[in-house]
Formats: C-alpha cells, sequence, structure tokens
C-alpha cells in the first residue's frame, strides 16, 4: 500500500522501555522501542521468542503483568499518549478503539460463557448497545469473519468450536467496535498450517473492508509476506531493523533479518522444522551486552560492536528503509 | 467455508474445557454419582418435609409399646419410650440437613472471603490468612469443638436464663437453640479452612489466565471481569468440595452428638440415637440400624456424588 503518507501517524511508539522487577534489581526488557503504524498501514513485528514483542503491545493497553512496568517513553494514538492516559480513559481505547487478538484461541475466550455474550461485551459496553442491537451485530460480525452458521454458533460454548473458529470469533471480537487499530499477538501460531493461511486471508479480507490499521506479531517472516507493508524486526528489546516487506524481503540489511530470513525452508512442506541458521539463543533480559545486542551471534561482529550499540538509522540514501547496525552499509551493498 | 471443512477441522480432537453442560452430561453417564444425587434428594425431600411425613409425633411415648420390633405400624419398631422411629430417624435427617448446610454454608462463606482476599491481594493479606489457616487445621477438630462447647456453653446458657427471666419470651429456654449456635457455629470454625485454600488457589490459578487478560483488553470492568469471568471458573472445584463438605459434616455431627457434645435428646439425631442403639444393640438391633444406615446411606451418596462432580468438573483430571 503506497501512497502519500498522512503527516501524522496513527500510533506512534517513542523510546518505549519495560523493566521487569527481578530479585537482582530491574532487569531492561524493551530497551527504547520506536515505530509507528500509519492509518491503513499494516505493520509486521517479528523476532525471536522473548524479544519483547508481547510486552510491547499489552503496554500500549496497559496490560502488562505484575512487576513488569513502563519506565519511559511515549505511546501517541490518535493525538493521545496511551503511556500517560487515566484508567478510565484508557480502558474505553481498549477493545472500543484498538482491538486485541491473542495468540492461543484455546484459552483466550472464556469457557463458561457463549460466544454471542462473548462478542456482546465489548459492544455492550462500549457501544451502550441494547442486547438486541448486540446480538445481531454479534451474529454479522461472525458471519464478517467467515463462521458458517454465524447465528446459530452464537449459542455455542468456545470449546464446541474448532482453533480456527475459535480465533475467527477472537478476531469479531477485536473488530466488534470498529477499531482504528487491530493488535494480533502470533493469531496463528497456535493452528494447524493450513488455517493458517485461512486466518490471514480473512483478515486481509476484513482490512479491505473496514481499512483499519493493524499490527500483526509473527515469528513466521512467510506467512506474513503477502499481508504487511512493512516490517520491523525486534531483537532483545530494541528495533534492529525497519522497512517495507518488499525492500527488506529483497534487500535484508541486518545479519539478524538475514538470518531470519535465510531460517525459512525453502520447501514448505509440512513437518519440516524450522532450521535456525543463527545459532546461540538471544541474551536473557538482565544479562544483555553493552554493546550491540547480537554480537555475540553475529557472523561478521567487530570491534566496535562491543562497545557500543548502534543507533536505527536510516539506510544511505535515506528512504523509509532503517537499520541498526555499523556493517549495515556494506551488507546492502553486497547483497545488491 | 462449507460446513463440511468446520467439520473435518473439528476432528482435532481438541480437549473439552470445563462447562457446566459438559460437566452435566458427563455426570449424568456416571451411575453412582448420578444414583447418589437421587438419594440425597430424597433424603432432602424427607427433611424439608418431614413434619408432614412422620406418621408419629418424634416425642410421643407408647409406653405400652416399648422396643418392638418392625411392624406395620411401626416399620422400624419402637424404642425404649415407645417412640416411633421412624418418625425419629425423619426428624434426624431434618437435624442432619439442617446442621451440614448451615455448618457448610458458613464454612464456605468464610473461605469465599477469606480465600478470595488472599488471593487477590496477596502480601501481607495473603501470609496472614494462610498463618490462620494452617493454624486452625493443626488443631485436632474434636478437640477444638469440645474446648469452645466447653467454655463457652455455659455462659451463653446463663445469658439465656438471664434473658428469659427478664422478658419471659419462652425463645430464650429452648435449649436447642444454644445447640445449633454454638455447637454448629463452632463446627463452621473448625472446617472453613480447606474452603478458603481451595478459593485461593483457584483465584491465583484463575486471575492469570489468558481469558482474564482477554477481557481486560476489550475494556471491561473489574466487578464485570470477576463475576464473569474469575468467578463462574473458579467455582467448579468448590462445588465439589461442598458437596464432599457436606456428607463430612453429616459424620460431624452424627459424632458430636453421639458424644453427646451435639445435639441433645430429646430432639433427635441419628448420632444421638446411634448412642441410644449401640447400649441395647444385642437385644434390639434395629434401633442402631435404622440411624445407622439412614447415615452410611447420607455419607455414601454425598461421597459418590463428589467423586462424580470431580470427574464431571475436572475432565483432565480423569485417567
Ligand atoms: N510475567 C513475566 N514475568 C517476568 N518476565 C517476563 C514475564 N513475561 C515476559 N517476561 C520476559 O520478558 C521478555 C519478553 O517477553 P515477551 O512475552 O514480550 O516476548 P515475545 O517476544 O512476545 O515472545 P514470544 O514470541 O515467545 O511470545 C521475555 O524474556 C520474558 O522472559
Ligand atoms: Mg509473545
Amino acid at each position: 500500500m503506497a501512497g502519500e503518507k498522512p503527516q501524522e501517524p496513527l500510533l506512534n511508539v517513542r523510546d518505549l522501555s519495560i523493566e521487569v522487577a527481578t530479585r537482582n534489581g530491574p532487569a531492561r526488557i524493551v530497551d527504547g522501542i520506536s515505530l509507528t503504524v500509519d492509518k491503513g498501514e499494516t505493520l509486521g513485528v517479528v523476532g525471536e521468542s522473548g524479544c519483547g514483542k508481547s510486552l510491547t503491545m499489552l503496554s500500549l493497553l496497559g496490560l502488562l503483568p505484575n512487576k513488569i512496568s513502563v519506565i519511559g517513553g511515549s505511546a501517541i494514538f490518535k493525538g493521545r499518549d496511551l503511556l500517560a492516559m487515566p484508567h478510565r480513559e484508557l480502558r474505553k481505547v481498549r477493545g472500543g478503539e484498538i482491538g486485541f487478538v491473542f495468540q492461543d484461541p484455546m484459552t483466550s475466550l472464556n469457557p463458561v460463557v457463549r460466544i454471542g455474550q462473548q462478542v456482546m461485551e465489548p459492544l455492550l459496553y462500549h457501544r451502550n448497545m441494547s442486547r438486541a442491537e448486540a446480538r445481531k451485530r454479534a451474529g454479522e460480525l461472525l458471519k464478517l469473519v467467515g463462521i458458517p452458521g454465524a447465528e446459530e454458533r452464537l449459542d455455542n460454548y468456545p470449546h464446541e468450536l474448532s482453533g480456527g473458529m475459535r480465533q475467527r470469533v477472537m478476531i469479531a471480537i477485536g473488530l466488534a467496535c470498529d477499531p482504528a487499530l487491530l493488535i494480533a499477538d502470533e493469531p496463528t501460531t497456535a493452528l494447524d498450517v493450513t488455517i493458517q493461511a485461512q486466518i490471514v486471508d480473512i483478515v486481509k479480507e476484513l482490512r479491505a473492508k473496514l481499512g483499519m490499521s493493524i499490527v500483526w506479531i509473527t515469528h513466521d517472516l512467510a506467512l506474513i509476506a503477502g499481508l504487511v507493508d512493512r516490517v520491523v524486526v525486534l531483537y532483545a528489546g530494541t528495533v534492529v531493523e525497519d522497512a517495507p516487506v518488499d525492500v527488506l524481503y529483497e534487500n535484508p540489511a541486518h545479519p539478524y533479518t538475514r538470518g531470519l530470513l535465510a531460517s525459512i525452508p525453502r520447501l514448505k512442506d509440512e513437518g519440516a522444522e524450522k532450521l535456525s541458521s543463527i545459532g546461540g539463543t538471544p541474551p536473557e533480559p538482565g544479562r544483555r551486552p553493552a554493546g550491540c545486542a547480537f554480537a555475540p551471534r553475529c557472523p561478521i561482529a567487530r570491534a566496535e560492536c562491543e562497545r557500543a550499540a548502534p543507533a536505527l538509522e536510516p539506510l544511505k540514501g535515506g528512504g523509509p528503509h532503517r537499520v541498526a547496525c555499523f556493517a549495515a552499509g556494506e551488507i546492502a551493498e553486497a547483497v545488491a | 467455508m462449507s460446513d463440511m471443512a468446520l467439520k473435518q477441522e473439528d476432528v482435532r480432537g481438541e480437549p473439552p474445557v470445563n462447562l457446566w453442560r459438559d460437566a452435566w452430561y458427563r455426570l449424568k453417564q456416571n451411575r453412582m454419582a448420578l444414583t447418589s444425587l437421587v438419594i440425597i434428594l430424597a433424603l432432602a425431600f424427607i427433611a424439608v418435609f418431614g413434619p408432614w411425613l412422620t406418621p408419629y409425633d418424634f416425642l410421643s411415648q407408647d409406653l405400652i409399646a416399648r422396643n418392638q420390633p418392625p411392624t406395620w405400624a411401626h416399620p422400624f419398631g419402637t424404642d425404649e419410650l415407645g417412640r416411633d422411629v421412624l418418625s425419629r430417624v425423619i426428624y434426624g435427617t431434618r437435624t442432619a440437613f439442617i446442621v451440614a448446610i448451615s455448618v457448610t454454608a458458613v464454612a464456605t462463606l468464610i473461605g469465599i472471603v477469606l480465600g478470595a482476599l488472599a488471593g487477590y491481594f496477596g502480601g501481607l493479606f495473603d501470609r496472614f490468612v494462610m498463618w490462620f489457616t494452617d493454624m486452625t487445621m493443626s488443631v485436632p477438630q474434636l478437640l477444638l469443638v469440645v474446648v469452645i462447647n466447653a467454655s463457652l456453653k455455659p455462659p451463653l446458657a446463663r445469658w439465656m436464663e438471664a434473658q428469659y427471666l427478664e422478658t419471659l419470651n419462652p425463645i430464650y429456654r429452648n435449649s436447642i437453640i444454644i445447640d445449633f449456635v454454638l455447637v454448629f457455629g463452632s463446627m463452621a470454625l473448625i472446617t472453613w479452612p480447606p474452603y478458603a485454600r481451595l478459593v485461593r488457589a483457584q483465584v491465583l490459578s484463575v486471575r492469570n489466565r489468558p481469558y482474564v487478560t482477554a477481557a481486560r483488553a476489550l475494556g471491561l470492568s473489574t466487578p464485570v471481569i470477576i463475576a464473569r469471568y474469575i468467578v463462574p471458573n473458579a467455582l467448579g472445584p468448590l462445588i465439589v468440595a461442598v458437596s464432599a463438605g457436606l456428607g463430612t459434616a453429616m459424620v460431624l455431627e452424627s459424632a458430636f452428638s453421639f458424644l453427646g457434645i451435639g445435639v441433645n435428646p430429646p430432639m433427635p439425631s441419628w448420632g444421638n440415637m446411634i448412642a441410644d442403639g449401640l447400649r441395647v444393640w444385642r437385644n434390639y438391633p434395629h434401633l442402631l440400624l435404622a440411624p445407622a444406615m439412614m447415615l452410611a446411606l447420607a455419607t455414601v451418596a454425598f461421597s459418590f456424588l463428589g467423586d462424580g462432580l470431580n470427574d464431571a468438573l475436572n475432565p483432565k483430571g480423569q485417567k
């Protein structure tokens, strides 16, 4: 989705930092993440497990678990800072203006409440609809996300639906109040491969109809290739690369991104384990090296990488492609 | 998407999640539990409508027909004062249910309040409640009841007598009230700890379930989340515990009445009937058998129902 950029992004996260209180004092989990989401844009957020993707998104809605807190930064959404908002107002944003879809559809729906009631809940609260209106709308929503026999499904309990269907219900709930932004935290990770593609398709369809912005968190770069406009790559709580999706695929500038892309199996036969061409594991929060956090695993690390962390800067020639790597220019040239 | 595709997806055999409807379905499959439920409902019916069902007054003595074996006129025979045993057993059922329900209700209430607050707030309050719970559980139940009984009964009785002399209201002469308030109040005070522990553990576990976070992400208010997301999902094990607890409370009541510190004669209780029957069981076994069988029936039924509910509400707990 190229085109004129609106001046003001829908969501503008600046220097977001998150810490967890541990026995040995606070440990930094998210370290100065900045990212933007434009109106109508779909942003992919990728990175290995534990790099802080979920916590970043949860922090925007004030949903961080105990002992974990935002220690700095701002998140301007529609002109207001989500991180400085009074609880009352934030609750109106939750579900009303920002929808959230969670990873595991098996456990993210309340097992003792009927599907219909759960879809109606945000409508009753945010839109002050009557029960009859809300029920009608809930039926429409389930139809919208492609659930067969939508109306009858309203009276089902979550366990009567399959995982894929449940995730559709979650999406329907997330979109119930016509939010400007839908945040989907690995919405397909828990599903079968064939169903993953269905979910991606339905979201594409919904985006065309409703025009909301989307943040799609995933491990799976291949799955979202046709879905997202731009990708932000996180590593150990920092943004290491931020680029339009086609640029990123063709011309990855960060060695970590290249590693991620290389680990996509060429043949998408089922059962094939994801190859990890990056040796080692990301550092635990609180044990991150002083310099570039990726340096210990980086095939091209050099002395300066261990001394200082590279800043996220536009690649030579400017443009929307930004990388945090001292060797970025050289890699880009080598690949091109 | 066709319906077919949906069905195919469904084949993936996901474990069913806790659910009342599901639970009821599984409970119905369990013959023992279902039979127990029927027995309990029948006993409850007898307890509620006892006064209209008994062929005789439980106090009316017929000194000519003492210690009679079962006859058509007295299906369970008569006791040494010529009272109809069937009528007394029925009144004993009433006593058992009143005691079991009130003791369990009070104990559960204490347990829910303390356990939920401890689980929800955590910290120092949690530690205090858990310490209090452990302490209560570490004292032998019988001992605690005897102590409470012995130390509180005389002053309470004196106070009642004084009230009576002042107001001449016969209600203060009713010793049954003392029995119920004191003995069964103290029973509640010793049986709440398991409920508190259970509720606390449930609240702790449910509070962090993904659907609770999802509900918060929808902007729902804390009361709505507690009422619709936390409480119903935390309730299953408590229902199991309450079912088993009712049976335990009946045994406890009978035990205390048997020892003479529970319901006192002439108020019939299975416990004091067993005590009376035990003295003469060689000659008049029916005096022991009738109340003992009722007690056994009730406790076995509650225990099987509890087991059945446990299986029905925790499908994952099954082998
Ligand atoms: N409740 C918690 N208490 C302490 N540390 C936590 C907690 N939740 C997450 N963390 C830590 O914060 C870091 C980031 O977690 P986060 O859930 O954001 O990762 P993620 O990128 O979403 O990973 P995944 O792909 O596995 O979902 C992890 O290293 C994790 O160990
Ligand atoms: Mg995550």
